[in-house]
């Protein structure tokens, strides 16, 4: 099943009508001929799209509360921030087909009743940077973006913004704060962004795959899309294979698929590489769980799992692996994005390095082991955002796992 | 509305936040980025958690506002642990140089890290400065981003203490307007310092040093300068102190805010070494009588109108860094610290027939910008500085706590009456709003030539930001207002420019309430201090037997021994001054 990436390498992404040979626009011209915002809301949020940057909320419903704000002015974003390490999914939607990003953006805008919105891009991709300006300056010349869409009324224009490569600026309050040239820091929630966001607007901010699916969603039907995937969250997801694992890369799959078929089919993963053995996954980049071999058959869903798949990057590991190694990677990830904000986060991940690095070198002390612990409580449990908890989630399961070898000189 | 912490009922406005409700009901509550005037808080130091019946883990009291039905409790076994594991990182992010600090038993994160049990370092402390490789365990690791600033005669900024609270940042930012602070780096490197690390350039009010809870910014201390003038033999030690000193000086010393310790400060003075003890206050009455002289031409002129009070450096640097075209509306009369300075190196000196190079004169104020505002080269009508030393109240008391000197158990002592009868309008400039009253107490009777039935100009009082008045002394109409903080004066300004304001006198002091809240004074100074300083100030004025400036005999006796009368060449030349441009180009 091909929703997303299904004119990859089909269509030329710097000729707008090689898309539009594929059906491109078509979901576009249907709302702006036959729909109203309320409609397309509707239709969103009967196809049980959700959010794809990880949190999994309701895409539909995040519009609805967007489009019942009162305001003079709204905003629509799309978050193309992707600093996961081992994710690099949207980027590749930006660079294989932009227009299908766009597409979604300017329906989405629309909806909502935004005239302005933003490609919230990483500041590191400046080829995919350079590539949806090209499709946006395209888009203009057949009037599809600016004023006037399609010879109606309806004006969106849409900006590439690039950030300065910070993972905190994925996280959609940060983001607005980048935006608007404040320092990268997330905002106190509520209120959230479809109330108040950029500029103190009413604010979308949705995830580029998540805008990717909303073309196919309004050209085919929100009930076709419901019965892709599973009941708890249709569609398709992409994943982003690497470590171990023998076809490394970007696969699409429905939802609710296990980690054991997308690492072993041969449609997907293909198994290990060869002469690896299987030792544990990790589910989400850097922020995700690790899996044993023994629950790598759960669905992966955005539903209540026991191991949430995030953004859909599946690290393989094989038992000639370094927890060590690990350990000092992710420690190392989160105490270079701590925004700095509050005390935990930014001592907490700073000191979860500096035990990182002992540990590498062999040179950890007895108090080490407390303090792996009570860093890993007060970042799950006391800082201001979600990314002190995300810091804690795969060295709290290493460490479960695997103390003895942690501690292992 | 009603919500329950620790399983007791306790009413609430809806907007309340959980840690607001606890401070008003005598909940203890560890804050290390919350402050009074500061709010609402950002959840910065996540030392406030708390945990309620409506949500899943901790959260932080200072963002939680309250809700029908909400329970919290803020003493349980998670809230302790998180306290004190984040306590712990927080203080390894510190100097810990605890015993050769300037704020030792004055440091909020010092008194939590005791009420919590922080003992030694769990973690490595990383903000130390160093000197050998292995002076501590794990030293390799330590990764220090120390910035020392120096480089402005007023205020220390030293980032080893330094734990990120962003009080500083919020203070300059939200009151004062002048954003001098801001966040640098991000992770572990984080700073808080200057926008690109540059010395501090700002108007020095000090707020930044009042909000502060450890010693990361400081007033600069010179009381090694105080020290050495008083062993100097050659040296005669003059000191005066401000009126606003006088109600706050006692907090120091484990008084309740607003305890009036004129007398006891006298004598600390003279325990400490000072040949003599002047007020203050006098000059605010000669600076009143200079400024009422002006405001009378002025008014009659229509030359530069409205007139700005001048007598708050702060504010005088303001105008010259950022609204240049409002220099001229400035009054040229000193501020009362320059004018005793210069009289005491002029008038006193030859009374007392001592060569003003033997004088040492020292204030004490509530003031940092003070002590820019001595070194200002204008300041040097006497043909030497006129004033030598100025010192914070913070520093004044650390003196005399290293010198064992404890006012308490000191008699009170008196003025030395050449330079110390004060009366109550000199009093009132320790506050927002005192300037123009003591004025309106001297204009209205000068230019009326009748007697006041009543001294109070209530119309004025207050502790609003933006009060305004209009006034009829005789067939003179005048348009007066009061501000306090720079954010109030920028709107004002804004406002004249814009024409959408107009008067004829405006006092304006930076600090919030004025100098009782100045940059200078004890720690913690809130709102809540504040107001008991207030009062305090205006009950002194009521209970003074002088309550306007002309009535008092010592300026009197100023005038007809020396200045002849206000605005006279002598009284130009001493207590007046020029004011120069110093808008940065660039800007």
């Amino acid at each position: 099943m091909q929703i997303l990436t299904r004119n990859w390498d089909k269509i030329d992404p710097l000729n707008i009508d090689s898309y539009i040979r594929q059906r491109g626009y078509e979901a576009l011209q249907k709302v702006i001929r036959n729909m109203d915002g309320a409609e397309v809301i509707v239709e969103i949020k009967s196809s049980g799209l959700r959010g794809r940057g990880g949190a999994g909320f309701s895409t539909g419903e995040k519009w609805e509360t967007a489009a019942k704000t009162a305001a003079d002015e709204k905003y629509f974003i799309c978050n193309l921030d992707e600093s996961e390490p081992g994710t690099y999914k949207d980027r590749t939607i930006a660079e294989k087909n932009p227009h299908q990003i766009l597409e979604g953006i300017l329906i989405g805008a629309y909806a909502i009743g935004a005239k302005k919105a933003y490609v919230y891009i990483n500041g590191n991709y400046k080829k995919q940077a350079e590539i949806l300006r090209i499709a946006i300056d395209q888009a203009r010349e057949k009037e599809l973006v600016g004023r006037g869409i399609l010879g109606s009324a309806i004006d969106v224009e849409i900006e590439v913004f690039e950030g300065a490569g910070a993972y905190i600026c994925g996280e959609e309050t940060a983001l607005l704060n980048s935006i608007e040239g404040k320092r990268g820091e997330p905002r106190l929630k509520p209120p959230f962004p479809p109330v108040s966001g950029l500029f103190g607007k009413p604010t979308i901010v949705n995830n580029a795959e998540t805008v990717a699916n909303i073309p196919y969603i309004i050209r085919q039907g929100a009930k076709k899309y419901s019965q892709i995937g599973s009941a708890v969250s249709p569609g398709t997801k992409l994943f982003v294979l690497s470590g171990a694992v023998k076809n490394k890369g970007i696969v699409e799959a429905p939802l609710g698929i296990t980690a054991q078929e997308l690492i072993y089919n041969s449609l997907y993963g293909g198994g290990l590489e060869m002469g690896k053995e299987f030792w544990f996954a990790q589910i989400g980049g850097a922020s995700g769980r690790l899996v044993p071999a023994g629950k790598l058959d759960q669905p992966l869903t955005y539903g209540n799992c026991e191991y949430p798949l995030g953004s859909g990057s599946i690290l393989v590991v094989d038992k000639n692996a370094n927890i060590k190694d690990l350990l000092l990677s992710w420690a190392g990830f989160f105490h270079r994005e701590s925004c700095g904000k509050c005390a935990p986060c930014r001592e907490g991940t700073y000191r979860l390095w500096e035990i990182a690095k002992r540990l590498k070198s062999n040179d950890f002390r007895e108090k080490d082991r407390e303090n792996i612990e009570d860093i890993l409580w007060t970042l799950s449990n006391t800082t201001f955002c979600p990314l002190g908890k995300f810091a804690s989630v795969a060295w709290g399961d290493a460490v479960k796992m695997f103390w003895d070898e942690i501690f292992k000189a | 509305m009603q919500i329950k912490i620790n399983d007791k009922s306790y009413d609430c406005n809806e907007n309340d936040t959980v840690l607001a409700v606890c401070k008003k009901n005598g909940i203890q509550m560890p804050t290390l980025c919350a402050h009074p005037d500061l709010l609402p808080s950002e959840g910065v130091c996540r030392m406030c958690l708390v945990e309620t019946n409506q949500a899943k883990g901790l959260v932080s009291s200072c963002t939680q506002k309250v809700s029908q039905g909400l329970e919290v409790f803020t003493e349980t076994q998670n809230i302790n642990k998180a306290r004190k594991i984040n306590l712990e990182l927080l203080w390894a992010d510190h100097a810990g140089k605890c015993a050769q600090c300037k704020k030792n038993g004055r440091c909020e994160l010092q008194k939590l890290a005791e009420e919590y049990n922080v003992e030694g370092f769990k973690f490595v402390p990383r903000r130390k400065e160093l000197k050998k490789e292995n002076e501590l365990d794990l030293v390799k690791d330590n990764w220090s981003h120390t910035v020392l600033d120096e480089k402005n005669p007023c205020l220390s900024r030293d980032s080893q203490y330094c734990i990120e609270c962003r009080r500083c940042v919020k203070v300059c930012k939200e009151i004062q307007t002048v954003e001098s602070y801001a966040v640098n780096n991000r992770s572990s490197r984080t700073n808080v310092g200057t926008p690109f690390n540059q010395p501090l350039d700002c108007i020095f009010c000090g707020q930044c040093a009042l909000v502060c809870p450890t010693a990361a910014i400081t007033e600069k201390d010179e009381t090694d300068k105080f020290e050495t003038a008083i062993v100097d033999p050659r040296k005669m030690v003059v000191v005066q102190f401000a009126p606003s000193v006088r109600f706050s000086f006692g907090e120091e010393f484990d008084q309740p805010p607003g305890t009036f310790w004129e007398g006891k400060l006298v004598a600390s003075l003279k325990a400490l070494g000072a040949d003599k003890v002047f007020d203050t206050t006098l000059a605010a009455d000669l600076t009143i009588m200079e400024e009422a002289n002006e405001l009378i031409e002025r008014t009659k002129n229509k030359k530069n109108e409205p007139m700005f009070t001048s007598c708050c450096p702060s504010w005088v640097l303001f105008i010259e860094k950022y609204y240049p075209e409002f220099i001229p509306n400035l009054s040229t009369s000193k501020s009362p610290q320059q004018m005793l300075g210069a009289l005491a190196k002029t008038y006193w000196a030859q009374k007392e027939k001592i060569h003003p190079e033997n004088i040492f004169s020292v204030s004490v104020m509530p003031c940092t910008s003070k002590k820019y505002e001595s070194q200002r080269e204008e300041m040097r009508a006497s043909g030497h500085r006129d004033v030598d030393l100025v010192i914070t109240v913070r520093e004044l008391a650390r003196l005399l706590r290293k010198k064992k000197i404890n006012p308490l158990y000191l008699e009170e002592e008196k003025f030395d009456p050449a330079l110390g009868i004060s009366t109550g309008a000199g009093i009132l400039f320790g506050q927002s709003g005192g300037v123009m009253e003591a004025a309106l107490r001297t204009a209205a009777e000068k230019i009326s030539g009748k007697k006041l039935e009543k001294v109070e100009f209530e119309m004025i009082r207050g502790e609003a930001e933006y009060r305004c008045a209009e006034i009829e002394i005789g067939d003179l109409k005048l348009r007066i207002a009061v501000v306090h903080e720079i954010r109030n004066a920028r709107k004002l300004l804004e406002d004249i420019k814009l024409g959408k304001a107009k008067f004829d006198f405006v006092e304006v002091m930076a600090c919030p309430n004025g100098c009782i809240g100045g940059g200078g004074m004890p720690q913690p100074t809130n709102k809540f201090v504040r107001k008991a300083r207030i009062e305090a100030v205006l009950a002194r004025d009521k209970g003074m037997p002088l309550r306007k400036s002309h009535e008092n005999p010592a300026v009197q006796k100023i005038y007809k021994e020396f200045l002849g009368e206000p605005g006279s060449e002598k009284a130009e030349e001493l207590l007046h001054t020029k004011y120069k441009n110093r808008k940065n180009k660039k800007d």
